[in-house]
């Protein structure tokens, strides 16, 4: 976690935002384009001044030139909720001896918490691991994205939680991002997903690998799933062509089910700087 | 090197060997190593295999045999002895004069006696051997051999004449813990026949009494004068080996004091005798003595014969000279000259006792004296190597590496 307490990753990120990908319905104030007319500086069109209409937006100068009534339009600018679920399940806390994928998983979610939070987001982190799931609500108000790192810090990944009901948990959100390697509820997972691109909202996945996972150097040796102690299987050379077939067949396979769902699907190596994962996320 | 406690090394031999069957037979579990996404891998059954002896293995097997080896050679208590036989052998020759050709004992013996043995000759001296002092010399020398060989053997080569034992060889003998090996020679012939003796006296000599078997013929070879002796007397025994036994009856009157017993030989009677004045203290071989120690019979060399004095008053009244003791002091204080107090030489029972029950069995040299303690001097050592040793193993298994997942290149 040494990249987190570092503050590194929180420099490499500076002046990097997250905007929505579409127009959005928000009433607050924000930085990303609203479908709602508002009163941004920004002019709009005019239309003609109908009872009921605000005295107030009628121009006045339009009226003196052209004695015409008419209310001038503007574009609004809405926030967006945006909510960070991270796996913390014990298939995150590996290799052993580095925990790679737990170290990318909280820094790009934290990075994804402080960009939002950055844009004046509302910005929340929720951590699913094995002592349940934790949820930091989103907030706008200082201190959010050390909260989040507060968060992420004191959690261990351990257990088999399933992600599912987080994700279900975050509705009043509109963005979501899961970072998760989608090891332990996948199909459940993106049922939720589905729900809630149906219901309007922004969901971007980042899929966590480790090197070790795609490239496995353990010949002769059995390997067993650390949130299954029922598989067991032993891994020698011959077949470790059939299991790298297996994987990628898996990933591909996850990779068009979710983009196939709305989803803005990102896949993340352990070898890969979190900054460049978050880039990739937040500016596609 | 012998062990005191041989058996501690055989049972570290068996461990030993049982932990080198284990560390070849046994199979190990595969390591295993988590991997989220071990489902990718084919469902195939794990198998154990078989341990492979690597290096570190190896030297983990060399430093737990050698624990065990080492604990069990210090239990063992190994004692550098070198050149120790396993049979030692004592051989008591007799040669004493009671043996009738020295050239036979001499023969037994070197059919006996090999290198490392001892061999110990009694009563070279003397007439008459001693058995009680010969068993008393090969105890002695069995226990000086004790630390030279692992078992010792007793034997002896003697005529095993009748006057050859005594009261305390039973005694003695019961101290050899073992059977021993009874060589026999040829006995003198006079040691083994009692001769024909004639007494001159009156018809009632009470004497006859205790010479059942005296010759009435004058041509005996021991003639027992019971009055004052003649010139043809002394000439009869100086001319050949003939004894003259001169054993006057005490007149009455003439005893001096009472004595308890006498004793010629094995030959003891408890009696008590009057005793007359002592004429037997002159020079020459005593052959009989009182309890007192004063001697009761003298006998000297006349000529080819000898003339035995004897100062034993024959008792007229009673029964005594009936009595088979007295009667066989009678028959020693009668014998040829030289002789008078042997007896015949050991019967079979006599010589199975002494031989002991079963075959002449060696005797283990630790049951030979009194029990000394040994401590062995290579035991602290090896016990310090197995402590190492288990140090050892315990740094190897410390330093075997944990197999983790390599990391990406």
């Amino acid at each position: 976690m040494r990249q987190l307490t570092s503050g590194a990753l929180l420099d490499a990120i500076r002046g990097v935002h997250w905007p929505a990908r579409r127009v959005i319905g928000g009433a607050f104030q924000g930085a990303h384009r609203s479908s709602r007319v508002g009163s941004s500086p920004e002019f709009m069109q005019y239309r003609a001044y109908q009872q009921g209409d605000d005295l107030s937006k009628i121009d006045w100068k339009l009226f003196g030139r052209t004695d015409r009534v008419a209310i001038r339009l503007a574009h609004d600018d809405s926030s967006l909720r945006t909510m960070v679920v991270v796996d913390a399940s014990a298939s995150m806390a590996f290799p052993p001896d580095t925990r790679a994928k737990w170290e990318l998983a909280a820094s790009v979610g934290l990075a994804l918490v402080a960009i939002a939070h950055g844009d004046n987001d509302p910005a929340g982190i929720s951590v699913a691991g094995g002592n349940g799931t934790v949820t930091l609500p989103p907030r706008t108000r200082r201190g959010t994205v050390a909260n989040a790192l507060q968060l992420l810090l004191e959690t261990t990944p351990a257990g088999s939680s399933p992600l599912a009901p987080a994700l279900a948990a975050v509705r009043n959100s509109r963005r979501v991002a899961v970072v998760s390697d989608f090891l332990s509820d996948a199909d459940a997972l993106l049922d939720r997903a589905r729900e809630l691109v149906a219901g309007g909202r922004e969901v971007y996945a980042v899929h966590v690998v480790a090197r070790e996972e795609l490239d496995p150097r353990l010949r002769g040796d059995v390997v067993s799933d650390p949130e299954d102690a029922a598989i067991r299987r032993p891994l020698d050379s011959a077949a470790l062509g059939e299991y790298r077939e297996a994987f990628a067949a898996w990933r591909e396979g996850l990779a068009a089910r979710w983009r196939g769902a709305g989803v803005s699907y990102t896949l993340a190596t352990t070898d890969e700087p979190p900054e460049r994962v978050v880039r990739r996320i937040a500016a596609p | 090197m012998t062990f005191l406690a041989p058996g501690y090394l055989a049972v570290a031999g068996g461990l030993a060997g049982v932990v080198v069957a284990l560390h070849f037979i046994v199979t190990r579990e595969p390591a295993t190593v988590p991997l989220p996404t071990a489902r990718f891998a084919p469902d195939r059954p794990v198998r154990a295999r078989s341990r492979t002896l690597r290096f570190s293995d190896a030297l983990l097997l060399a430093c737990r045999t050698g624990l065990i080896l080492a604990a069990g050679a210090a239990l063992a208590q190994p004692i550098p002895l070198p050149e120790r036989n396993p049979l030692a052998r004592i051989v008591l020759a007799d040669r004493s004069g009671s043996v009738a050709d020295p050239a036979e004992v001499r023969d037994s013996v070197r059919a006996l006696v090999s290198s490392g043995d001892a061999l110990v000759a009694f009563d070279s001296a003397a007439s008459v051997g001693s058995l009680s002092a010969a068993l008393v010399s090969g105890l002695r020398a069995a226990v000086s051999m004790r630390d030279a060989a692992d078992s010792l053997e007793l034997a002896i080569v003697s005529a095993f004449g009748g006057d050859e034992i005594d009261q305390a060889t039973d005694s003695i003998r019961a101290l050899w813990p073992g059977g021993i090996r009874l060589v026999r020679v040829a006995a003198r012939p006079d040691t083994l026949m009692q001769p024909a003796v004639f007494v001159v006296g009156g018809a009632d000599d009470p004497l006859r009494y205790a010479l059942p078997g005296a010759a009435t013929a004058p041509d005996a070879e021991v003639r027992v004068v019971r009055g004052v002796p003649g010139g043809a007397d002394s000439a009869w025994a100086g001319a050949r080996n003939h004894a003259l036994v001169l054993w006057p009856a005490l007149s009455p009157g003439a005893a001096v004091d009472t004595v308890g017993a006498v004793s010629a030989g094995d030959a003891v009677v408890v009696a008590p005798f009057a005793r007359g004045r002592r004429e037997a203290d002159g020079a020459g071989r005593i052959v009989a003595r009182w309890l007192d120690g004063a001697p009761a019979a003298v006998e000297t060399a006349h000529g080819a014969g000898c003339i035995r004095r004897v100062d034993i008053p024959v008792p007229s009244v009673g029964d005594l000279v009936l009595d088979s003791r007295f009667q066989r002091l009678a028959s020693r204080l009668t014998g040829r000259c030289g002789s008078s107090a042997r007896s015949p030489g050991l019967d079979g029972p006599r010589l199975a006792a002494l031989a002991g029950p079963g075959k002449p069995a060696r005797v283990a040299a630790t049951s030979i004296g009194r029990l000394r303690v040994v401590r062995s001097p290579l035991t602290p050592w090896l016990l310090a190597g197995a402590l190492a040793l288990g140090l050892g193993d315990l740094l190897l298994r410390r330093r075997r590496p944990l197999r983790m997942p390599e990391a990406p290149s």
